[in-house]
């Protein structure tokens, strides 16, 4: 599938490119689309702040105004979903990856070969779909075969830890595997009133994503099968699970209530040693105004498990709604090839955002800076598209997934009688979807 | 007889009213019980078709819908007692002679919690009772985990609601003690100077109009809370502080499924208009 979307996706650049490399400008491609509106919603993000600093010498150049409504996170998909479905306002998706399926079988998104089709003066011959991260563009963006949204706001998980604390324990480096996290790390740092280590297991997304798929893709486990039936039974599932039960005892009281705010700002106060998190809340981490560690701070890959170093994966790609008139595609096209593109990565990252560019990576300097750089880029290489399951029915699974979860995490059920009760629901969920019937195809 | 209002002047005034009903709140009811006779998921609006009284089936059959009533009555019958207690106490002490700068003083300060927004409340509360940097800790000298621990949580959400409803209680309850005439009271006091004699027989029937109107008020405020509790708790930790009405609006509008949510909002609502209708039987008697 990769492969395919890659060479589409490349024939289409490049026969976009033809003849227009010299030429093409933004400011002449947008003249037919100036004094257009686009709308799209925004999160309150550094990678957001970023966009819309620059976003003047956009609109200044284009005529485009582009309209931005920020909300948190948690309430993104449903204003979204409300205003697709009433045919609303928005010209613009912001798609969390786990959104795709939902997004494109919906067709509240156009694939992007149906826009640069439709409109092949805006297409900037310098687009470079190959310079994108390929993991990152296919996880994202990417939905059957079909590439719907350019990555924007992208994340990888990392493990932070506190090179001073470490040191003081008598470590000379982050640990390398979660078992050496767990056996020899968390014993030596837990102690004091701190913790060695802190994993944000609130009940919403964070559950799902950062705490409860975290400790499955490096053990070996999955949420499903290749027949999409439950995977959570595995001996590698449990494994993962059961380790998470045991990393609890050098974790904080009341992490089930840690969201992203808690993790980071324990950390970032020097009250533990190491947190996994995305790579967007490095600047929080490193800024002396909101970090008393900041001089501090080491970036890694996430630990390996028995399985490999599988990372979260996380991110936000655009892509242009097709309940927007004409004008409004175009426009929509134009700001979303803007904000993605290799020219602007740069600038994106020094203000705060994490472009998926490869070129934005390229100079060895950006890498004393941005500490998190190297470590990104190798957790780029190898991670899990479906590190969370992409499909329409994710929404209604994860919720299954935050109420077990949490509650395995608490000792209200054991790790085998949870992963039990997860996988018959998400099943249940599953077989009313049609995947079970073959009236759906096993996409995740 | 010309002194007759003319039908006219009758639609007249009843009509905006009756309209804004049928608007605000009938046709949406009708428009909910349609829905949850339906498959309706906002992200699947191809495969909506009637599956008659399958949503219903669905929520009562469901463990997570009565666990969320469960715990929903719980708060109810904890909550409940602590502020008709704790009222009544505040109302007695208020009603007694003299100290009228304090008495009202008291009285003004007793709206502040009431006119607190719910949202608000919940994140003051979040603050206030953060293991490492809230209040509450602070002033106990504790590490108590709050918000993580289930027990906690649900205690916290009890502290709340008692903290901002007992007011209105002790307010409902004071307006009823002002209308025991004064000779009856003063003929009382003469013949009795034990308080609750006083208050059993002589305070309670005129008390009983208020406490009716307080139970229904506060039953239905319980069962619809949602804006401090999500902001407070989301529902958690685990599931030990998700409500009814957190539930409904989980299934609404995070997995999206509103034709279950609708079955869940109006057996919901089935509940509560037998509840009220209990509480009038039972309680209510006109003094």
């Amino acid at each position: 599938m990769k492969l395919r979307i890659l060479a589409c996706t490349t024939a289409l650049a490049a026969s976009a490119a033809t003849g227009a490399m010299a030429e093409w400008s933004l400011k002449e491609a947008a003249a037919p689309y100036a004094g257009t509106t686009v709308d799209v919603i925004f999160l309150t993000r550094p990678g957001y702040d970023a966009i819309k600093a620059m976003l003047p010498a956009f609109e200044e150049e284009t005529g485009i105004k582009v309209n931005i409504t920020d909300h948190p996170y948690e309430n993104a998909l449903g204003e979204q979903v409300r205003d697709f479905v009433a045919g609303g306002d928005l010209d613009i998706a912001l798609i969390d990856l786990v959104w795709i399926g939902n997004f494109a079988e919906n067709e509240w998104i156009l694939p992007l070969e149906e826009v640069q089709a439709k409109f092949p003066d805006i297409v900037d011959p310098a687009l470079d779909m190959d310079d994108f991260f390929p993991l990152v563009l296919n996880a994202f963006g990417g939905w059957n075969g079909k590439i719907y949204g350019l990555p924007f706001d992208n994340y990888s998980g990392l493990l932070f830890y506190n090179r001073c604390m470490l040191e003081e324990a008598g470590f000379d480096g982050p640990p390398e595997t979660w078992q050496e996290l767990k056996d020899v790390y968390g014993p030596a740092l837990t102690k004091d009133g701190k913790y060695a280590f802190a994993l944000q297991s609130k009940r919403n997304e964070t559950q799902s994503a950062d705490s409860f798929a975290r400790m499955l893709w490096p053990f070996g486990g999955s949420f499903l099968d290749a027949d999409f039936r439950s995977n959570l039974l595995s001996p590698e599932s449990q494994a993962g699970l059961q380790f998470r039960q045991e990393l609890m005892a050098y974790m904080p009281d009341g992490i089930v209530a840690w969201d992203h705010a808690e993790t980071v700002n324990a950390f970032a106060q020097g009250d533990v040693a190491m947190i996994t998190e995305w790579s967007s809340f490095y600047t929080t981490m490193v800024d002396p105004a909101t970090s008393r560690v900041a001089d501090c701070v080491g970036v890694a890959p996430e630990p390996a498990g028995p399985a490999g170093r599988k990372p979260a994966l996380g991110g936000f790609s655009l892509a242009v709604a097709s309940q927007a008139d004409e004008a409004e595609q175009a426009a929509a096209y134009l700001f979303i090839q803007w904000a993605t593109s290799a020219a602007n990565a740069r600038e994106y990252l020094e203000r705060g955002g994490v472009p998926a560019r490869q070129s934005a990576y390229a100079d060895p300097a950006l890498a004393e800076r941005f500490r998190f750089i190297p470590a990104l880029v190798e957790s780029w290489q190898e991670g899990v598209p479906e590190f969370r399951p992409r499909f329409a029915e994710w929404p209604e699974i994860t919720e299954i997934v935050q109420e077990f979860g949490t509650r395995m995490m608490m000792g209200e059920i054991s790790i085998e009688d949870g992963a039990r009760e997860i996988g018959t629901r998400m099943e249940a969920v599953l077989e009313r979807a049609g995947y079970y019937s073959g009236d759906k195809p096993l996409a995740q | 007889m010309r002194g007759q209002v003319s039908r006219k002047t009758i639609l007249a005034f009843i009509g905006p009213s009756v309209i804004a009903l049928a608007v605000i709140g009938i046709a949406p009811l009708l428009y909910a019980v349609w829905t949850s006779l339906h498959f309706y998921n906002l992200t699947k609006l191809r495969q909506v078709r009637f599956i008659g009284l399958e949503n219903y089936q669905t929520v009562l059959t469901d463990a997570a819908f009565w666990q969320a009533m469960g715990r929903t009555f719980l708060l109810l019958a904890t909550s409940l007692p602590l502020q008709l207690a704790l009222g009544l106490g505040i109302a007695l002490v208020l009603h007694r002679p003299g100290l009228t700068l304090v008495k009202t003083l008291t009285r003004l300060s007793l709206v502040l919690p009431m006119a607190t927004t719910y949202a608000v409340v919940g994140l003051l509360g979040q603050v206030m009772f953060n293991q490492q940097f809230g209040v509450v800790n602070q002033l106990l000298g504790q590490n108590i985990n709050w918000i993580g621990n289930a027990s906690n949580a649900f205690a916290m959400i009890v502290f709340w609601d008692v903290w901002q409803w007992t007011p209105f209680v002790a307010l409902v309850l004071l307006a009823g003690l002002t209308m025991v005439p004064g000779e009856v009271e003063e003929a009382a006091r003469l013949e009795t100077s034990n308080w609750w004699t006083i208050l059993r027989h002589v305070q309670l029937p005129f008390l009983m109009p208020g406490l009716v109107a307080v139970l229904i008020l506060r039953t239905a405020d319980t069962l619809k809370l949602f804006d401090m509790v999500f902001t407070l708790t989301r529902g958690g930790p685990g599931n030990s502080t998700e409500m009814i009405s957190l539930l409904i609006q989980r299934v609404g509008f995070r997995v999206f499924d509103q034709g279950l949510a609708s079955a869940q909002a109006v057996i919901l609502l089935i509940i509560t208009i037998v509840l009220a209708r209990l509480y009038i039987r039972v309680f209510y008697k006109e003094v």
